[in-house]
């Protein structure tokens, strides 16, 4: 929450008006989760999102690994290139499934260990220098990396590696170190993404559990559970981006006053990056929205919630699309402000549309709670 | 940055807009708590997403409301200085002290550098200072703030729980301990509410001194519990302590959910029947002890259900389908509760009950 309309709300001290009766004058069907549909709904998440995400996910890291063994084998700008553009492929592959932060994503620390986001007080940044510095070789082997801190041996280790201070010794052999560390980092996500794709497909494993809930099942007892796990992940993805994504580096323009930003606080800056990702995170949410078929759990008189969901995810995505560059210009820009200022506005509303809107027309109790520890 | 950004700026509005806040309220408040008819409170979210709390007589007819700044969780209150307090919901930053007669204007406190509340909290004996479960979150220890109502809830101490992620904590009968469930779960304000370590998680229940600070007894979980998170707790009638559960492991496992302790004894786990556990979806939201009829009630939003057990047998007395259950209170007979879709005892309210229910008057 921003402070302005904290502020604007806490001076605003009216007693709060409440309704008499709470659906007066609604002729809606009652707001109850189609049991029916959920399973449907559930197995095309998986089949049709969750799997060939990870798929897609894990040939990407292995695209990176044969482009970053390419360049240690024959360093030259143009291999430099290709290993980097992998890296960029990679991040929108991860961006686009990171938003699936449960099962085997919290299992093995295996999301931190990928991407290790934020960092804060720069543990990472400065472990990935040491190693730099002091050429420690049990960083370029995979399995003594993987034992090591989870912030060195991920995709922001990576972009460092690849973008940071020093980078340019990659184009030629005194690059040698430097490339291996590239290489075991790529092998290490291979390895990870490769967990995950074989942890959803196992048949006795998460699939199963989310294709029929029920009682003896390990994940949901019933349909409203799943229900409330998948509409936790659009939820929670809209809320990471707005929260964890945007605002680090930009936190709005508040009384005509634009946030002065922190460009370096920006996911992938380095690598520009930064509003690709974002893009592909809300794509991610839609495609999942669209694969799953999230409005056939809707009534049938409340199918317009998803058409406006629809128009904002499309509105979201365009306009982080819409913003290229380094993130720090588009922060010091006024068209590109704009912009920003408009991509706050509308996630803020995305979420609103899919927690409250959504959630509540599906029977979800208007995104209250996820009793999630509360 | 990120949500710690954000969590700093929600401070510094506490700061620069509490006090301004307040003032409005003026010096009896927007309560007039002192109404005989208000026998509980419950932090809620109205039709227009705003948050409030709210006195409710016996039956649960809402006495009268008042705006909070943001969503709010646990609550607690003190009949010796006539003060109640409602805490922001996890990672909250501030918390507002009301006065129950009218007597001295509220004051919203912001939570320290560094901190973050977790939404519960209680006060000393003789209702002078206020306790506040905290997250040292660089550090991933929890905290108990200590608030002085004499010096305007100033922050004039802290202690240790001496575990992570505390989450309820209420005083011992005796005044002399507070009784905390450490829920074991970590989080960092950077990752929003995501549970970071479900595979190494350390729950705990803890005894400490609220003199010196110091840890009186610690009670962890054995190694095939250690995804049970402990995370309510309440005074039995002999003075035991009763906590309740939430379970962080495959949802076909039927962990225990709820049990008891005492000063200088082994935690003591009901043996819930199987249906009952079933019932309660491994997930019990809040605890409360009718300790005048000896009882236990637990609510589940999950498994949308009230249960009542015999405190002394553990035998489940009543089990009540209640769609969204959130609070649960000691009513005159039984207990009253609430649920996200705004009924609270016989009365349909317009609003979304939070998680908890205090109970202002004796029972």
């Amino acid at each position: 929450m921003s402070p302005m309309p904290s502020l604007a709300f806490g001076l605003a001290l009216t007693a709060l008006s409440l309704p008499a009766v709470a659906q007066e004058g609604s002729a809606l069907s009652p707001r109850v989760v189609n049991e029916a549909a959920v399973p449907a709904v559930m197995a095309k998440a998986v089949d049709d999102f969750i799997i060939p995400g990870y798929r897609n996910l894990s040939e990407k890291t292995a695209a990176l690994t044969k482009t970053s063994t390419d360049l240690c084998e024959t360093p030259s700008t143009a291999s430099k290139e290709k290993a980097q553009a992998a890296f960029s492929e990679l991040v929108q592959a991860w961006s686009t499934v990171e938003i699936i932060r449960l099962g085997p994503a919290l299992e093995q620390n295996r999301f931190e260990r990928f991407l290790f986001y934020p960092d804060r007080k720069s543990t990472g940044l400065k472990q990935v220098q040491a190693i730099l510095a002091k050429r420690d070789e049990t960083a370029t082997d995979v399995a003594s990396l993987k034992g090591k801190s989870v912030a060195a041996q991920g995709l922001g280790a990576l972009e460092y590696v690849l973008y940071g201070n020093g980078s340019e010794v990659l184009a030629g052999k005194e690059g040698d170190f430097r490339c291996r560390y590239v290489m075991a980092i790529s092998q290490n996500l291979d390895a990870i993404a490769n967990e995950f794709l074989t942890e959803w497909q196992k048949p006795d494993g998460i699939k199963a559990a989310w294709k029929k809930p029920g009682p003896g099942n390990p994940e949901f007892r019933d349909s409203k559970e799943a229900a409330t796990e998948l509409l936790g992940i659009f939820v929670h993805g809209v809320e990471m981006v707005k929260d964890q994504r945007l605002k680090p580096f930009y936190a709005g323009t508040v009384d005509g006053v634009p946030d002065k930003g922190h460009p370096k606080s920006a996911i992938y800056w380095r690598s520009q990056n930064t509003m690709p990702s974002i893009a592909a995170n809300i794509a991610g949410l839609k495609t999942l929205f669209d694969a799953a078929d999230m409005q056939s759990l809707l009534p049938e008189d409340s199918r317009s919630v998803a058409g406006s969901a629809d128009f904002v995810f499309k509105s979201v995505i365009g306009i982080s699309q819409n913003i290229d560059g380094p993130i720090a210009d588009a922060i010091a820009d006024d068209k590109s402000r704009a912009k920003l200022d408009f991509l706050t506005l509308n996630t803020a509303d995305l979420l609103d549309r899919l927690n409250k809107d959504f959630g509540g027309a599906i029977g979800l109790g208007a995104g209250f709670s996820f009793a999630d520890g509360d | 940055m990120g949500a710690t950004t954000d969590l700093i700026d929600r401070r510094n509005f506490i700061k620069m807009a509490g006090a301004a806040w307040v003032a409005t309220l003026g010096a009896r408040g927007a309560f007039a708590l002192e109404r005989a008819d208000a026998v509980f409170a419950s932090a809620f979210m109205a039709p227009d997403g705003r948050y409030g709390v709210a006195t409710l007589t016996e039956a649960g007819e809402i006495v009268e409301r008042t705006v909070l700044p943001a969503r709010a969780h646990g609550m607690a209150h003190s009949a010796a200085s006539k003060r109640m307090v409602a805490f922001a919901r996890r990672p909250g930053t501030y918390a507002m002290i009301l006065s129950t007669d009218g007597s001295a204007a509220p004051v919203v406190i912001a939570a320290a550098e560094g901190r973050h509340f977790y939404g519960h909290g209680c006060f000393s004996a003789d209702g002078r200072l206020l306790y506040a479960t905290e997250n040292d979150f660089a550090a991933n220890r929890g905290m108990i703030g200590i608030y002085d109502g004499s010096k305007h809830f100033a922050r004039v101490g802290e202690f240790p729980t001496y575990g992570i992620g505390p989450h309820d904590m209420t005083l011992s009968a005796d005044g002399r301990m507070l009784a905390i469930a450490n829920g074991g779960i970590e989080t960092h304000p950077d990752f929003g509410r995501t549970k970071l370590n479900l595979d190494h998680m350390e729950p705990s229940l803890t005894l400490v001194d609220t003199e010196t600070g110091a840890l009186v007894q610690k009670h962890t979980l054995p190694a095939d519990l250690s995804r049970l998170s402990t995370r309510h707790v309440d005074i039995g009638p002999k003075g035991e302590i009763w906590f309740a559960c939430q379970y962080e492991g495959a949802r076909d496992d039927l962990p225990p959910l709820v049990g008891h302790f005492s000063h200088g004894e082994d935690l003591a786990f009901m043996a819930l029947p199987e249906s009952t556990t079933e019932a309660l979806a491994n997930y019990v939201g809040a605890i409360a002890v009718n300790r005048n009829e000896g009882l236990i009630g637990l609510t589940s939003p999950k498994g949308g259900i009230a249960v009542t057990l015999d405190a002394r047998s553990g035998v489940v007395l009543r089990q009540e389908h209640v769609t969204d259950a959130a609070g649960v209170a000691a009513a005159d007979h039984g207990f009253a509760v609430s649920s996200y879709d705004g009924r609270f005892r016989d009365h349909e309210n317009p609003v979304a009950w939070d998680q908890h229910i205090i109970r202002l008057a004796r029972s």
